[in-house]
């Protein structure tokens, strides 16, 4: 490797010009990751009147750096006030909003944001060392692995579902019908559009997320809102403990490749990545009651894994001109429009460009620490707000968020019936995380299915069609035969106990 | 770069026309105007209404408000019936899918609830295998398909009735074989197709030349002929499938429209600002560095093509088997 190019991609991304673009894309990436339903895909498509005038290296620094600030972003009003910013923060709320409650918003804030600079920054050396050869691996992911992948997917999530594993399946299949919804591509047949043009694309995925999550707790809140139970006022210290950073280290070093190679991955993904990273975290863990609850290390993994995630999903982007994720899709649009051609050839053709991108995306990473960490004072404070101001706040943002996604009115039924669909959930104790990721994957498995079936002679051919596919079908049977096992071997200690008394 | 024939001298005309038309006094336009994409930012009705908003405004061409509104949904459907309530200051991006989605009865809209106001761009589609596939030429895949419809699995995006799965079927009805026997997967868009391409998961991605170029010129894939009349200039190797002798032209255009009811001294407007903007040399090189291909054509004979190319379309969805 040719190292003279390194150190000018460095100086070239230390230009204060271009430092400007990426302190100002890190301040929006985080705003818009903090608002609801507003993601990177939209923060950098309003932008992209903006990139016309630019030097196209500029253009590029400015929207990697609200791509991946989004995803710092994002986890803040997740652990704040349990709204995900967007799908791939959702798993930050499990662990995250419980420490809230516990009173340690300000560390939980400042050691996601670390989990996520780590993550991130694992992610930049692997772009570097192994950008191209991963890009060239992720094309053996066909229709018969796509499949694979997001049955393996669903099972790892559904047996987090500890002990009602019946329910997870439920609310899985609740959530893989919903995904059903609009044009089946093979067939070209609409499937309960009811004549509503909208539907056609099916249902954003997002708008349901921020229903269940943000309208489900404002409506789970608003029979006891007057009661207001003070919110806890002591919100901890703004800088996690040395305990706290202990037991995070293994999590987040073990989560960032998983999200990483996750998110080459077309199609998959920081939400996948992150609720992956979330399980995988969980089954190995050994305090696993303490999950859910505010352990810290639920908290880290997810965060670590989106934040690498985001940065994977550039590879085949700029490597191959395929876009994994809709920010990327729109990443590639605006390239092209600034005279940028990504593809195999950029790497050979415009090397500088790439260095100082990555060298810019290191940059990026530890600028967004310093503005997330010193923002943590200042968004504490929306614990403060009373309810009966913050509750109707979080109703506008939430209406707001689900209007950008779509630009239909369409989407506020949606998001009312999934809030209630939340509250519901939230009442009977059913988990909505198998639910979500079903409605985020279902329509790609269908689709890569019926793909499949053109391809292969039948489900058993699917299953073997690669040493990928059996890799995954093994794992698929480990992690739902998980709590089998998990629930043998208590037995055993229980029967064991009293014979060791 | 190819340009229909006749498009200078009505231009011509109908700028002397318009000229005419605002010396009697019609107030046009009087409030702020919007190109309605609709799509999500970042795909192909985005890109090309956001480029006419820059020739158009970059120029001065437009001197009032002038914005670009993303609609999506429901492949055109939500814009395009925003559109028809609108007044003369709205107008809408639209694509062979307006007259295909009610061609396949996913619309009652029709091309001709509007009023035609330009063609702007075109894309040309073309076969594409990988290169690793040591494939010929296309007479090879014809002549495979002719022996083995199913033999060939082919890749294309975004939907069954798109351009490129219409041309696809107007090319295997011209070589003798049965479209409806082709084995086709339907991608949500040309990378995750052109992905299954490189993977070895399909035999044959149709797809415009903008999207392939970048593998091609990598050696990554082969491009075996275009849907163009002639060759292209950036591709002097690819042959069309005119001079492979099966008889097609197949554009895979772009153009706008504008709300029903139109007078024609606003018709007359918007010819005179679209005739300058296809001129300009900020469309030309939003043309060039997007890969499109200028296919200017003024209201009146949008008109007659939007007519000839539904009759087209009607053939092929019937032969298809995709009538509803």
């Amino acid at each position: 490797m040719d190292f003279s190019i390194i150190i000018d991609g460095l100086f070239t991304a230390l230009q204060p010009i271009n430092l400007m673009w990426l302190v100002i894309g890190a301040i929006l990436g985080t705003i818009v990751g903090i608002l609801p339903g507003l993601g990177p895909a939209t923060g950098i498509a309003v932008l992209i009147p903006l990139t016309f005038g630019m030097e196209p290296i500029s253009a590029l620094i400015l929207m990697a750096a609200i791509y991946y600030g989004a995803l710092f972003g994002g986890s803040r009003s997740s652990i704040l006030i349990n709204t995900p910013g967007d799908g791939s923060s959702i798993a930050a709320t499990f662990d995250g909003y419980p420490m809230t409650k516990k009173g340690q918003a300000g560390q939980a804030m400042s050691i996601a944001a670390i989990a996520s600079l780590i993550g991130g920054v694992m992610a930049i050396f692997g772009f570097i060392f192994l950008a191209i050869p991963l890009a060239q691996f992720a094309l053996n992911f066909g229709p018969a692995e796509y499949v694979m992948l997001f049955i393996f997917a669903l099972s790892a999530v559904v047996a987090l579902s500890m002990g009602n594993i019946a329910k997870g399946f439920l609310t899985m299949f609740l959530g893989l019908g919903i995904s059903t919804i609009g044009v089946d591509l093979q067939s070209g047949v609409h499937r309960f559009t009811l004549d509503v043009p909208h539907l056609t694309d099916g249902i954003d995925f997002i708008v349901i997320i921020i229903g269940i999550y943000a309208l489900g707790e404002v409506l789970y809140n608003m029979f006891n809102i007057n009661k207001a139970k003070k919110p806890d006022q002591n919100i901890g210290s703004k800088w996690f403990t040395k305990e706290q950073w202990k037991k995070s280290l293994a999590p987040i070093l073990r989560s960032g490749p998983i999200g990483f190679f996750l998110g080459i991955l077309p199609g998959s993904g920081g939400t996948i990545s992150s609720l992956l990273a979330y399980s995988t975290q969980k089954q190995i863990a050994k305090n696993k009651e303490e999950y859910g609850k505010g352990a810290v290390e639920g908290l880290v993994a997810p965060e670590s894994a989106n934040s690498s995630a985001a940065v994977g999903s550039m590879i085949p982007m700029l490597t191959m001109a395929i876009p994994g994720s809709g920010a990327t899709a729109v990443m590639l649009g605006a390239l092209i429009m600034i005279g940028i051609q990504p593809g195999p050839l950029l790497f050979e053709n415009s090397p500088d460009l790439v260095w100082t991108l990555i060298n810019s995306m290191f940059i990026g990473n530890i600028i967004l620490v310093v503005i997330n960490i010193a923002m943590v004072g200042m968004l504490v404070k929306v614990l403060h707000t009373p309810p009966k101001v913050l509750y109707p706040l979080v109703l506008v943002l939430s209406f707001l968020g689900a209007y950008t996604l779509g630009y239909s009115t369409v989407d506020f039924y949606i998001l009312i019936l999934a809030g209630v669909l939340g509250l519901l959930l939230r009442v009977l104790n059913y988990p909505v995380v198998p639910l979500i990721l079903a409605l985020i994957v279902g329509n790609d498995m269908e689709q890569n299915f019926m793909r499949a079936t053109v391809i292969y002679d039948g489900p058993v051919s699917i299953l073997f069609a690669s040493p990928i596919t059996i890799g995954l079908a093994v794992l698929t049977i480990l992690s739902l035969s998980y709590p089998l096992i998990i629930k043998l071997l208590g037995r055993r200690k229980k029967k064991d106990h009293p014979m060791t008394m | 770069m190819w340009k229909p024939v006749l498009s200078s001298l009505p231009f011509l005309l109908l700028v002397a026309c318009s000229s005419s038309a605002s010396s009697e006094g019609t107030e046009f336009p009087t409030e702020r105007m919007e190109l309605i994409a609709p799509a999500s930012p970042g795909g192909g009705w985005d890109m090309t209404a956001r480029s006419v908003h820059r020739a158009m405004t970059n120029d001065d061409i437009i001197t009032q408000d002038f914005n670009v509104e993303n609609m999506p949904g429901g492949g055109g459907e939500v814009g395009w019936q925003y559109l028809q309530r609108q007044d003369a200051h709205s107008t809408s991006v639209n694509s062979s899918l307006l007259l295909t989605n009610n061609l396949l009865g996913q619309s009652d809209l029709s091309y001709e609830d509007f009023t035609p106001i330009a063609m702007l761009l075109t894309e040309w589609i073309a076969w594409a295998t990988a290169s690793n596939a040591d494939v010929q030429d296309a007479d090879e895949l014809i002549s495979q398909l002719q022996d083995d419809p199913e033999s060939l699995i082919f890749g294309l995006s975004p939907a069954l009735g798109s351009g490129y799965h219409l041309s696809t079927s107007q090319i295997a009805m011209l070589s003798g074989v049965e479209p409806r026997d082709l084995q086709v997967l339907v991608y949500d868009s040309g990378g995750e197709a052109m992905n299954a391409l490189l993977g070895g998961h399909i035999d044959i991605l149709v797809n415009s030349m903008s999207v392939l170029s970048s593998q091609y010129e990598a050696g990554e894939i082969d491009i075996h002929a275009v849907t163009s009349p002639e060759r292209l200039e950036m591709f002097p190797d690819v042959p069309t499938w005119q001079e492979l002798g099966v008889d097609i032209e197949f554009p895979h255009w772009r153009g706008v429209m504008g709300p029903p009811d139109m007078t024609e001294e606003e018709i007359a407007q918007y010819d005179e600002w679209f005739g300058e903007m296809a001129e300009s040399d900020q469309w030309q090189r939003d043309l060039e560095s997007n890969m499109f291909f200028d296919f200017y054509m003024d209201s009146e004979e949008t008109k007659a093509f939007l007519e000839e190319q539904d009759a087209l379309f009607n053939d092929i969805i019937e032969s298809v088997g995709l009538m509803p």
